[in-house]
């Protein structure tokens, strides 16, 4: 009796230090041939304090499962805990830890100003809008829309009503963020910002975050940890720096003098041209003895000197690309 | 939830839903303009036009006409706003924000269509002014008593709008169509529940022969039987409740087949 006790202690406690629990999650749209599989049998946990990355090509199933782990969508199987409340059983609860971008969505009221949208999606997600005047503040000001706060949104660009929905969310104060796509339409500047928040979030507040975005500048630099799905499977839950490590596609760049249209038509079956001036070509060529070699033949052949040869490491944008591309 | 954040309760989500759908009224007063604009031109031409047709006849019967036409304004405003913005809704994207919420989009849904009521009150009372201006007609009636029987009418026809919102988010085009019900309530107003008794169990049949009593013959909410007050209020929660449940049906079967934030 007492072990029984103590094995549900633990495992309420292991629950409660869980921000999100996707137990064999699985949805398919459709019926008989034409019927696609958008997420298939997919389990994870995502701990406070982590900023995970979900990756994948267009039409693998991220903004599905998205939208399945907050019930938008209903899956077919599985299921999903947030900070220890099933999603489909006691919604609420699980819905007052978490907020969300949606992709693409408006996420605002456009005939609203900046600060009424603010103060609106704060109230419906549970806070008492005057309580987080000051950050909404702070959040105005560091993406520079303080000018703004005024002005319906309507009135804004798109990168700056991008910016009104991530002010929105991030000054949720929910323990679980996802964000799909934030990046879509911001500057330089706003996804620096955005990146200094979402930094500042996690080390302060031990919030988890869910990321999914095709820049994977913004992956590579935040996130701990990713998860690679490919046709509704995951094909990776792994930390980016193994990612990186476990790549095959380290690169080679060579440096020679210039070389005419011929060698070059011969050297594209081996290596890519990166550029070439009047002083110097520049290749690059997958790390293996046979394509090296074979380019140097044709650079000896026609009579190129050899100025650099450097090994370059893979960055996650390759690394993407030869995961979902050999579908290996 | 930061340091600094409190929990909103109940009464701050009534406050933040009232006063966003008060802000967009005062802000944005070109659709309620336009709506007594053409609400009254059309009676105009029904006044008119009807005099010429029918002169003495006409005359008659055109307090009748004034509240049938105030209560066919107040229903297909209360319809209309709440289909129209349901589909608003899903096409913004911000249904899939409310839902994903601690409240939900019950309480929202229900004080939302507590601000349209008032709202399509406010510009149907409007029209009614006007009306009986351009008439030269005078009604006696008792204000709480017309407001709590037009009330519970114009209920029974949120429900209807918020099934008709429940199918636009299952079926998305269809939205446009589904606003040409609001010319079936002019059938519902005028139905002849004397004649026909079952006709008093659909929506405002029943609630629009209480209000010709009351404004026509200024007959006060206790003068009425118990029996007819409780229909009223049953037709109004049934038709209520049971538009909102569709509506939840249907949001629910748009959640199963993945289609709730397509548009």
């Amino acid at each position: 009796m007492i072990e029984c006790v103590l094995i549900l202690m633990q495992s309420q406690s292991a629950s409660a230090q869980t921000a999100l629990s996707v137990t064999a999650l699985s949805k398919q749209f459709g019926r008989g041939e034409t019927a696609i599989q958008a997420v298939d049998d997919v389990s994870f946990e995502i701990h406070p304090g982590e900023i995970v990355g979900l990756l994948g090509p267009n039409g693998a199933g991220k903004t599905t499962l998205i939208k399945s782990i907050l019930g938008t969508v209903i899956p077919d199987e599985g299921g999903v805990n947030i900070y220890g409340h099933s999603v489909a059983d006691a919604p609420r609860q699980a819905y007052a830890d978490v907020d969300v971008l949606f992709e693409g969505a408006r996420n605002d009221y456009w005939r609203l100003t900046v600060r009424e949208n603010l103060r609106y999606f704060a109230t419906i997600s549970g806070v008492h809008p005057d309580s987080v005047t000051k950050e909404h503040d702070r959040l105005l000001e560091q993406f520079e829309l303080a000018a703004e706060a005024d002005t319906p949104v309507r009135s804004l660009s798109r990168g700056m009503k991008q910016k009104v929905s991530l002010a929105s969310v991030l000054a949720s104060g929910a323990r679980l963020l996802i964000l799909d796509e934030p990046t879509l339409g911001l500057d330089v500047a706003a996804t620096r910002t955005l990146r200094r928040e979402l930094q500042r979030l996690v080390s302060d507040t031990d919030r988890a975050i869910i990321l999914s975005s095709h820049d994977m500048s913004v992956i590579e630099s935040l996130c701990n940890r990713v998860l690679l799905f490919v046709d509704g499977d995951l094909r990776a839950d792994t930390q980016v720096e193994s990612l990186l490590n476990s790549s095959e596609t380290q690169h080679v760049e060579l440096t020679a003098s210039p070389i005419d249209s011929a060698t070059q038509q011969r050297l594209s079956s081996c290596s890519q041209l990166v550029e070439q001036d009047d002083t110097a070509v520049r290749l690059r060529t997958k790390a293996t003895t046979s394509t090296l070699c074979e380019t140097l033949n044709h650079l000896e052949m026609a009579g190129a000197s050899i100025k650099s040869i450097e090994t370059t490491d893979p960055d996650l944008e390759s690394v993407f690309v030869e995961l979902t591309s050999d579908d290996s | 939830m930061s340091a600094e954040a409190t929990s909103a309760g109940y009464l701050t989500l009534i406050r933040a839903v009232l006063y966003r759908e008060a802000l967009l009224f005062i802000r944005y007063p070109a659709n309620a303009i336009g709506g007594i604009v053409v609400a009254l031109f059309f009676f105009i031409v029904v006044f008119y036009g009807g005099q010429l047709l029918a002169g003495q006849a006409l005359d008659d019967s055109i307090e009748g006409i004034v509240i049938g036409y105030f209560l066919w304004t107040l229903s297909a405003g209360a319809y209309a706003s709440i289909s129209n913005d349901i589909g608003s809704e899903v096409q913004w994207g911000t249904l899939e924000r409310h839902i994903t919420t601690p409240f939900g989009f019950a309480p929202v849904a229900f004080l939302k269509g507590v601000a349209k009521l008032i709202r399509t009150f406010v510009t149907s009372t409007i029209i009614l002014g006007c009306m009986l201006v351009i008439s030269g007609t005078s009604l006696e009636f008792a204000p709480l008593t017309t407001i709590i029987v037009a009330g519970l009418s114009v209920s029974s026809v949120l429900g209807v709008g918020f099934a008709a919102g429940g199918v636009t988010v299952l079926y998305k085009r269809i939205g446009s169509w589904l606003g040409l019900l609001q010319f079936g309530f002019v059938g519902l107003v005028s139905a002849p529940v004397l004649a026909v008794p079952s006709l008093r169990y659909l929506p405002l049949a029943h609630g629009s022969a209480m209000l010709q009593q009351v404004m026509r013959d200024g007959t006060r909410l206790w003068e009425f039987s118990p029996g007819a007050v409780g229909l009223l209020i049953a037709v109004a929660v049934g038709y209520l409740g049971g538009g909102y449940l569709i509506f939840e049906l249907t949001t629910q079967r748009a959640r199963k087949l993945g289609v709730l934030g397509d548009y």
